[in-house]
């Protein structure tokens, strides 16, 4: 983010920048996003990458536009010096973590809800997504649980009883993949 | 310090500072970050309400008229600035620009380890040990993170290993998601 300097002995660029820039407006203007309530450009780290998207596309279409053509989602130009931006482009751009993109996990969501008069259930979604195999899931709940599991959906998982708590811990335990931060609870969902 | 913070069980207790603390704080935060000078008036409007929301763990947070949290600090120590307030004055604190990779990590509440910082997208400031920094990353251009140094920024280079900066205060860590303060 800054005018670099060179040291003879390591060749290594240091950022030398020291206070306000002269030409820049503070406060700088910056745009949050409405879903995960970063900095756009960093929504492609949410979990909820795919809601993040939508929510721009609605509400930043332009800023959308940018993120999708792979231009970086910079919503302002802090820095004017031509020499940084150079630099800036030929590091790559987000050309790589574009594509990475659609493996990445979407983060799990864990709710409740209740069938039939007082039998509470849990549903749980997203495992998919960090590759892990539903069939494989189910039986390792309906073990864990001693209790019926089945697959309801695409990415869905419903288990009988109220679990929900347990597996904040079971899920981490279970696949390190999953990192408890990106587990989500939905709370109760009415019928 | 936010990682496990919800400001529904954390927060203690919240009052008005009265006059003379305010002028207290904007002293001492002008004297830690004597780049604000120019902006001070804006961040800490002389004529508004600062409110000091009481925390557990000794954690201490200044919130502005809107209710937004503005600087913090845990028992006496150093005030941090908020993200928020850095992503509108970046120029606060020395940046230290993270490696791609170590974004995620960042992003989930871990310290930034020597090598996040010392790889061919990383470039940092030079510090000393114990100096509060602003995390960026390598292609992006708001910070991510408020840490404090481990080790100046020679160490972190020479050593290459362990904990470089201790991560304070990161995006949707608690403080971030904190309600507006009433
Ligand atoms: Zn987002
Ligand atoms: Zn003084």
């Amino acid at each position: 983010m800054a005018a670099a300097e060179t040291t003879e002995s390591t060749a290594r660029e240091f950022l030398t920048d020291i206070g306000p820039k002269p030409g820049v407006k503070y406060p700088v203007d910056i745009r949050y996003c409405g879903e995960c309530s970063m900095p756009t450009e960093y929504c492609e780290y949410y979990p909820g990458y795919e809601r993040c998207k939508k929510w721009l596309e609605d509400n930043l279409p332009k800023e959308f536009e940018k993120l999708m053509s792979g231009k970086g989602g910079g919503d302002i130009e802090e820095e004017k010096d031509g020499e940084d931006k150079k630099k800036r482009q030929t590091r790559g751009g987000k050309g790589a973590v574009k594509a990475k993109k659609k493996l990445e996990p979407e983060g799990i969501k864990l709710a409740t809800s209740t069938r039939g008069k007082k039998k509470k259930i849990t549903i749980v979604t997203g495992l998919a997504s960090y590759e892990i195999d539903l069939k494989a899931a189910s039986k390792f709940f309906s073990n864990k649980f001693s209790c019926g599991s089945s697959i309801s959906g695409d990415d869905e998982i419903v288990i009988q009883g109220d679990v929900k708590d347990d597996l904040f811990d079971i899920l981490p335990e279970k696949w390190s993949i999953i990192d408890e931060e990106s587990i989500e609870d939905l709370g109760e969902l009415k019928k | 310090m936010f990682k496990k913070f919800e400001d529904k069980e954390m927060v203690s207790n919240v009052n008005n500072a009265k006059s003379s603390v305010q002028r207290g704080i904007r002293h001492a935060v002008l004297e830690q970050f004597p780049h604000i000078d120019d902006y001070i008036e804006q961040i800490l409007p002389k004529k508004d309400n600062l409110k000091i929301v009481k925390c557990h763990e000794h954690i201490e947070i200044l919130a502005n008229s809107n209710g937004e949290a503005v600087f913090f600090r845990q028992r006496d120590g150093p005030y941090y600035p908020a993200l928020k307030l850095i992503h509108k004055y970046p120029f606060i604190l020395p940046h230290m620009q993270v490696d791609k990779g170590a974004i995620r990590f960042v992003l989930s509440g871990a310290n930034i380890m020597c090598p996040g910082l010392t790889s061919p997208g990383a470039k940092m400031t030079k510090v000393d040990k114990d100096q509060i920094v602003a995390i960026m990353a390598e292609g992006k251009q708001h910070a991510l993170a408020i840490g404090v140094t481990k080790m100046s920024t020679d160490e972190i280079i020479s050593s290459n290993k362990g904990i470089g900066v201790d991560n304070i205060h990161y995006l949707n860590d608690g403080l971030w998601n904190m309600k507006p303060v009433k």
